[in-house]
C-alpha cells in the first residue's frame, strides 16, 4: 500500500480524534447545581441527576438508567410539592417523581436549545429558561406550553417570581420583567453588561438589585422599571457573577477579583469594601444568625459576621467552587469540581460532615 | 505554554474582529481567511517543494540511476541527496510547512470554541483568556445569532417543517472538491484506489462533524475548505479535470523517456548515468519510470 496514503489516513484519523475530542469537551462542560429539600438533596451533573439523603449522603435515587455523553445535566433542579423539575442538554425539561427520579410525569421536547439554568414556579406555571433563547411557560400537571418569550441571546440564569411578574436576567445587557400569565414584556432595564445572575428582589423597597459583567450593581424599582441607583462607573470594579444578597440595609455582592462590596440598599452608596483573598464566581450566601460566607473559586470559604463583616473563619473545600453553596439549617452544601466528591458538606461552624462520590 | 503561545492571541483576534465588525459570523469567517493568508507562505512553499520534488522523480537521469541502484540503497541515498543538494531541494521542504501549520490549524478550531463559550464555567475561563486591554466584559458572551444559524448549536434550516443540515451538507460538497482537485495523480493502482477511498472518506467525516457539532465550527469547516480551494487555484495547482471532466486536464510537456538499465556490477560505482534514450513525450509515463522494476 502507498506509504503516503498510510501516514495521510493516519494523520486524517488523528485530527479527527482531536477535532472530535474538543468539541465533545466543551458540550459536556458542565459545574454540578444543588437543590436542597427537607430530606434530600438533589444535584445536577455532567450524565445525571441524583437524589442524595440529605443526613447521610447516601445515593436514593438517580434520573437516568443508560448514560449518555449527549445527555449532560447542567441547571440545579427545581423541587416542588413532591416532584423534581429539571433540563437537559439533549434540549428536553422533565417533570419526575421527587422519591424516585426514573418516575417521569411528563418530558417537554419543545426547546431548540439546552437547559442551564434552573426553573422557577409562577402558580401553576413552570418557567423554563432555555439557550434557544426563549423562556417557556409550561403547565405544571400537564408539561403542555401556555407561553413562549422569545429574546436575543441564551437564557441561563434562574427566573426571579414576583407575585404576577418574572424578573429575568439577559446576556443581551438587559433585565427583562415579565407578566407571568402571558409572557409579555413589562419593563425591560438596560445594563452595560451580560447579566449573568439571578435578580434579588426586596420586599420591603419593592426593589430589584442585579449586577452584570459590565461590570456594574444596580438597582430598580419592579412596578415601574425606573432606575433607582448604579454603582460601578469609576470604580475598581470587576464582572459580578454571582447574586448579591441583603444584610438588613446592606446590600452585599462581591466582583471575580474577590472584592465584597456592601452598599446602602436604598442610595446605593458604598459602606465597606473587604478582600477576600482570591477569585470568586459564586457570589455571597446569607448565614443565618451569625453573617455571610463568600466562597471562593479555589475551593477557599470566608465566614463574617453580619454586623462588623468582620472575618470570622476559614473553610478549604477539595475542588473548585463555581455554583453557589447552599446553607440550609445548620448544614453547608457545597458543589465543586476537579476534586474527588462532587459535593461536600460542613455545619454553620465548619465541621466537615458527608460528601458524595457518583455512583455511590 | 500551548494556552499562551497559539490559543490566547488567536482567541484575542477572534475577540478583536468580532468587537471591530460586530458579527460572530462574519469574524469567523474574516478570521478563517485571515490565519489561511497568513500562512500562504507554508502552503505556497509546501507546493513548490512537492513540485520540485516530484519533477526531479520524473527526471529521466534520476530515474534511471535509481532504478541502476536498486539493490544498492546506500548508494541510491547518496545520490538521491546529491541530487537534492544540486537542484536546492530541502527533504523535508514539503512536510515542514505541513508540521508547522498543524498546531495554527488546531489553534484556530480551538479558538472558535473558546470564544463560542455559553456556560458561565467557559465563559470565566474564556475571561481569563483575554487580553487586557480589550474591553471584553461588555461583548461577552458573543452573540451566536449569524443569518438563520445559532453558532453555538448544530445548525439546521427548516423547509416546510424539514430540519436541513444546509452547511453539513456544504461542508461534505467543498471537502469532496477541495480533495478532488487537490489529488495527486496516482503513481499505481493500490496508491490510486487509496486516493479514491480517502475522497469519499473525507467529506463523510467532515460532514459527519459539521452535522454533529455547533454551526460555528461548520461555518469555519466551509471557509476552510473554501479558501484553501482558492488558494490551490490561484497557485495553478487545483486540478479541475478531476471534478469536471470536459475540462481540459494540464499536462506538462516532458520527455518520455525509454531506460535501459544493464545489472552491470562494472557500473555500480559509476555515478554519473548513461545518456537517456528520448521517446514521445508523456507526463504518466514518465511518471512510471520512476519504478524501478519497470526496467526494459
Amino acid at each position: 500500500m502507498n506509504k503516503k496514503a498510510i501516514r495521510l489516513l493516519i494523520l486524517l484519523v488523528i485530527a479527527g480524534t482531536i477535532l472530535t475530542g474538543c468539541a465533545a469537551g466543551v458540550r459536556a462542560e458542565s459545574t454540578p447545581g444543588i437543590t436542597v429539600s427537607e430530606d434530600n438533596v438533589y444535584l445536577a451533573y455532567m450524565t445525571n441527576l441524583y437524589q442524595i439523603d440529605r443526613t447521610t449522603g447516601v445515593q436514593m435515587s438517580d434520573a437516568v438508567e443508560k448514560v449518555s455523553a449527549n445527555l449532560v445535566m447542567y441547571a440545579p433542579p427545581l423541587v416542588d410539592d413532591g416532584y423534581v423539575y429539571y433540563g437537559d442538554l439533549a434540549n428536553k425539561f422533565h417533570k419526575v417523581s421527587a422519591d424516585n427520579l426514573r418516575s417521569s410525569s411528563w418530558t417537554f421536547e419543545g426547546a431548540k436549545g439546552w437547559y442551564q439554568g434552573k426553573a422557577a414556579i409562577a402558580d401553576d406555571l413552570i418557567i423554563a429558561p432555555s439557550t434557544d433563547r426563549n423562556i417557556y411557560a409550561l403547565n405544571k400537571d400537564t408539561g403542555e406550553l401556555v407561553w413562549t418569550y422569545s429574546g436575543e441571546f441564551a437564557f441561563i440564569s434562574e427566573p426571579l417570581v414576583v407575585g404576577d411578574k418574572i424578573v429575568v436576567s439577559a446576556q443581551d445587557h438587559h433585565v427583562l420583567v415579565l407578566d407571568s400569565k402571558t409572557g409579555e414584556e413589562i419593563h425591560r432595564v438596560e445594563m452595560i453588561g451580560a447579566v449573568l445572575s439571578s435578580p434579588l428582589y426586596d420586599p420591603e423597597s419593592g426593589s430589584v438589585f442585579v449586577g452584570s459583567l459590565g461590570p456594574e450593581m444596580i438597582s430598580f424599582n419592579l412596578e415601574t422599571g425606573v432606575v433607582n441607583w448604579t454603582y460601578g462607573e469609576g470604580k475598581a470594579l470587576d464582572s459580578i457573577w454571582g447574586t448579591p444578597i441583603l444584610n438588613g440595609n446592606e446590600l452585599i455582592f462581591v466582583d471575580k477579583s474577590g472584592m465584597s462590596i456592601a452598599l446602602d440598599k436604598n442610595s446605593g452608596e458604598e459602606l465597606w469594601q473587604n478582600n477576600a483573598g482570591g477569585e470568586v464566581v459564586a457570589g455571597a450566601v446569607l448565614v443565618e444568625g451569625e453573617g455571610f460566607l463568600v466562597a471562593l473559586e479555589n475551593g477557599t470559604i470566608n465566614f463574617y459576621t453580619g454586623d462588623t463583616h468582620a472575618p470570622l473563619r476559614s473553610i478549604t473545600v477539595p475542588g473548585n467552587i463555581y455554583s453557589k453553596p447552599i446553607v440550609d439549617g445548620d448544614q453547608i452544601f457545597v458543589p465543586v469540581i476537579n476534586a474527588d466528591a462532587l459535593l461536600y458538606t460542613y455545619s454553620t461552624t465548619g465541621v466537615p460532615g458527608w460528601s458524595f462520590e457518583a455512583g455511590n | 505554554m500551548w494556552d499562551a503561545i497559539i490559543i490566547q492571541p488567536f482567541t484575542n483576534l477572534l475577540l478583536l474582529i468580532t468587537m471591530l465588525v460586530k458579527n460572530f459570523g462574519i469574524a469567523i469567517i474574516i478570521f478563517t481567511i485571515l490565519i489561511k493568508l497568513l500562512t500562504y507562505p507554508l502552503t505556497a512553499r509546501q507546493l513548490k517543494s512537492t513540485k520540485e520534488m516530484q519533477d526531479l522523480q520524473s527526471d529521466p537521469q534520476y530515474v534511471k540511476t535509481m532504478a541502476k541502484y536498486k539493490d544498492n540503497k546506500e548508494k541510491a541515498a547518496e545520490y538521491q541527496m546529491k541530487m537534492y543538494k544540486e537542484k536546492g531541494i530541502s527533504p523535508m521542504g514539503s512536510c515542514l510547512p505541513t508540521l508547522i501549520q498543524f498546531p495554527i490549524i488546531i489553534g484556530l478550531y480551538q479558538a472558535i470554541m473558546r470564544v463560542m463559550a455559553s456556560t458561565p464555567l467557559e465563559l470565566v475561563k474564556l475571561e481569563r483568556l483575554v487580553y487586557p486591554f480589550l474591553d471584553v466584559n461588555k461583548i461577552l458572551p458573543i452573540q451566536n445569532r449569524f443569518l438563520w444559524m445559532d453558532l453555538g448549536q448544530p445548525e439546521r434550516l427548516n423547509v416546510f417543517g424539514i430540519a436541513i443540515p444546509v452547511l453539513a451538507i456544504l461542508v461534505v460538497l467543498t471537502t469532496f472538491i477541495q480533495s478532488k482537485v487537490m489529488q495527486p495523480a496516482s503513481t499505481d493502482d493500490q496508491a490510486a484506489a487509496m486516493n479514491n477511498s480517502m475522497t469519499m472518506m473525507m467529506p463523510i467525516m467532515m460532514g459527519f462533524m459539521a452535522y454533529q457539532f455547533s454551526a460555528g465550527l461548520a461555518l469555519y469547516f466551509l471557509i476552510s475548505n473554501l479558501t484553501t480551494i482558492g488558494q490551490y487555484a490561484v497557485m495553478g495547482r487545483a486540478d479541475w479535470s478531476a471534478l469536471f471532466p470536459w475540462v481540459e486536464k494540464k499536462v506538462e510537456k516532458k520527455p518520455q523517456v525509454v531506460i535501459e538499465v544493464e545489472d552491470d556490477e562494472d557500473d555500480e560505482d559509476d555515478d554519473e548515468p548513461e545518456p537517456v534514450k528520448v521517446a514521445k513525450p508523456s507526463a504518466r509515463a514518465a511518471a512510471k519510470q520512476q519504478r524501478p522494476k519497470m526496467k526494459r
